[in-house]
């Protein structure tokens, strides 16, 4: 980006979709919108989900623009929104995960990933393909060991690479409890994989 | 620094999370200390190897498809908050609007509260019941709202304004004033198209002006009348290198408009760039799998003459 002449900070963007520019609103979609699909599908490991996460996410944005109040960015907003949305799903997933006792993620969706993570590095040797594919496929499993909130902050910040500042004011917390969820999830995960070597 | 605080500290430092005194003093301590320097690759080990479910850009045209999603589904929540929202529950963003623009159209609204999507509306001339003439722009403008009123056990809405200038305005179309009453028109005189098509045709002529180019886009992506939309892009069209709200707008028509005219008109507007990477997302999808034989076969000249570097 930055071609644009007439480029415009996210402040003005914001106050221009208040007034009812779709434009205006479009444009903030195109600046994050790559962002939240990443997020969304590396979470949670489907399609189909993360494309539902951007849809309801950028709709629910667009419908309460108007009660956005400028107390943080535009970006901590969205993210906000998404994290709620994801949070509610694997909560949701966890349940019929429960409800159903299968112990490992049944979606489909880990196996899906792991075969294209394994095809778009074709090239590489069968063998460290198949490595790899399992070892992802491990780590899939021990991601399913944590509550949604710790598995969250732990694609957030190892994943995604945000700071645990922003990380605590998306999810509407401190940084220290951000720390603090962190800190368990990396234990339960390394656990996790050692009771699996 | 005790080895307590370093062992639950080792993944922060890896993470670059630690201020810089601490960051120090947790190395010097590693140096000295083999059960810490032992966590430390530990942890080292564990974040490398987390790594291997790899976080992908997704794809674009996973991208490209989740966009077109959402583009339909805005274009139904915005008629909600187009037309009620803007004109029925909350009449003072209106009226704000009306306030920052001096020269505004004489628009007493009455408006219907919360029935249904065929909610009324009127816009009114000085007294006449009637849907704004040709003329109603031109005779008055609002100095000022006075007041607005809830009728009680009704669902009107009494807006009390002043008039300042009951008269007609001539002026140049260099004239601010003459340009803001112009892009009003383009954007609010619902039910004459004709009036909506001249003030178009007229703003063509100033595109060099930011909110000319944002009348014009708001035209060209919501107009309901295909010759006032064509006319739109037609003041839009050397625009979409250095203006990307204006890109946006004719990529959109390209992908949604419904009339044939007017997205290969927009397929045109768009060849200078091509090679932009949602503009070349789009052909690629157009050039496969669209309805028109027209649109497929231009999309896929426009790909194939792709400059190498743009
Ligand atoms: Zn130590």
């Amino acid at each position: 980006m930055g071609q644009a002449q007439s480029r415009m900070n996210d402040t003005e963007l914001i106050r221009e979709a208040q007034r009812g520019n779709h434009a205006a609103f479009e444009e903030l979609v195109r600046q994050y919108d790559g962002a939240v699909l990443r997020l969304a599908y590396h979470l949670t490991r489907s399609e189909q989900d993360a494309q539902d996460i951007y849809q309801e996410a950028f709709l629910k944005a667009y419908r309460n623009i108007n009660n956005f109040r400028f107390e943080c960015s535009f970006y901590t907003w969205i993210y906000r929104i998404v994290t709620n949305l994801c949070l509610d799903l694997l909560r949701k997933r966890q349940v019929r995960k429960e409800d159903s006792g299968i112990a490992v993620d049944s979606e489909g969706g880990t196996y899906d990933l792991m075969d294209q993570v394994a095809d778009q590095r074709s090239g590489a040797s069968p063998e460290r393909d198949l490595m790899r594919r399992e070892l992802g496929a491990r780590i899939a499993k021990a991601l399913t060991k944590l509550t949604p909130r710790e598995r969250m902050v732990f694609e957030m910040k190892h994943y995604q690479g945000l700071k645990l500042r922003t990380i605590g004011e998306i999810l509407n917390t401190t940084e220290e409890t951000a720390k603090n969820t962190l800190f368990r999830g990396t234990q339960k995960l390394r656990a996790a994989l050692r009771d699996m070597k | 620094m005790n080895c307590d605080w370093v062992q639950q500290n080792v993944s922060l430092y890896l993470y670059n999370e630690l201020a810089d005194d601490a960051r120090h003093e947790l190395e010097q301590h590693i140096q000295r200390c083999k059960a810490c320097a032992a966590e430390l690759a530990a942890q080292q080990e564990f974040q490398a190897q987390m790594n291997a479910l790899v976080v992908e850009e997704p794809s674009a045209s996973f991208l490209a498809s989740a966009r077109m999603r959402l583009q339909e589904a805005l274009e139904s929540a915005e008629q909600h908050r187009a037309w009620y929202h803007r004109f029925v529950f909350d009449p003072t963003a209106w009226l704000r609007q009306v306030r920052f623009s001096p020269a505004l159209a004489a628009v007493l609204l009455l408006v219907g509260f919360g029935s249904g999507l065929g909610t009324m509306y009127s816009a009114l001339g000085s007294k006449a019941p009637h849907p704004a003439s040709q003329n109603t722009i031109q005779e008055a403008s609002i100095g000022g709202i006075t007041s607005i009123e809830h009728k009680p056990n009704s669902n009107d809405v009494k807006i009390q304004y002043q008039r300042i200038v009951p008269d007609s305005v001539e002026g140049s179309i260099s004239d601010p004033q003459i340009q803001e009453m112009l892009t009003f028109a383009a954007r609010n005189n619902f039910n004459n198209s004709g009036v909506r098509l001249d003030s178009v045709d007229l703003l063509t002529s100033k595109p060099d002006d930011p909110r000319v180019r944002e009348a014009l886009t708001y035209a060209l992506r919501f107009d309901s009348n295909p010759g006032v939309r064509l006319k739109a892009l037609d003041g839009l069209k050397d625009y979409v290198k250095q203006d990307i709200r204006v890109r946006n707008a004719v990529l959109d028509a390209l992908l949604n408009d419904s009339n044939l005219g007017v997205r290969a008109g927009a397929l045109k507007a768009l060849e200078p760039v091509r090679a932009d990477t949602s503009v070349r997302m789009a052909l690629q999808q157009l050039a496969k799998s669209d309805p028109s034989e027209y649109i497929r076969t231009e999309s896929d000249r426009e790909l194939a003459s792709m400059p190498a570097i743009d």
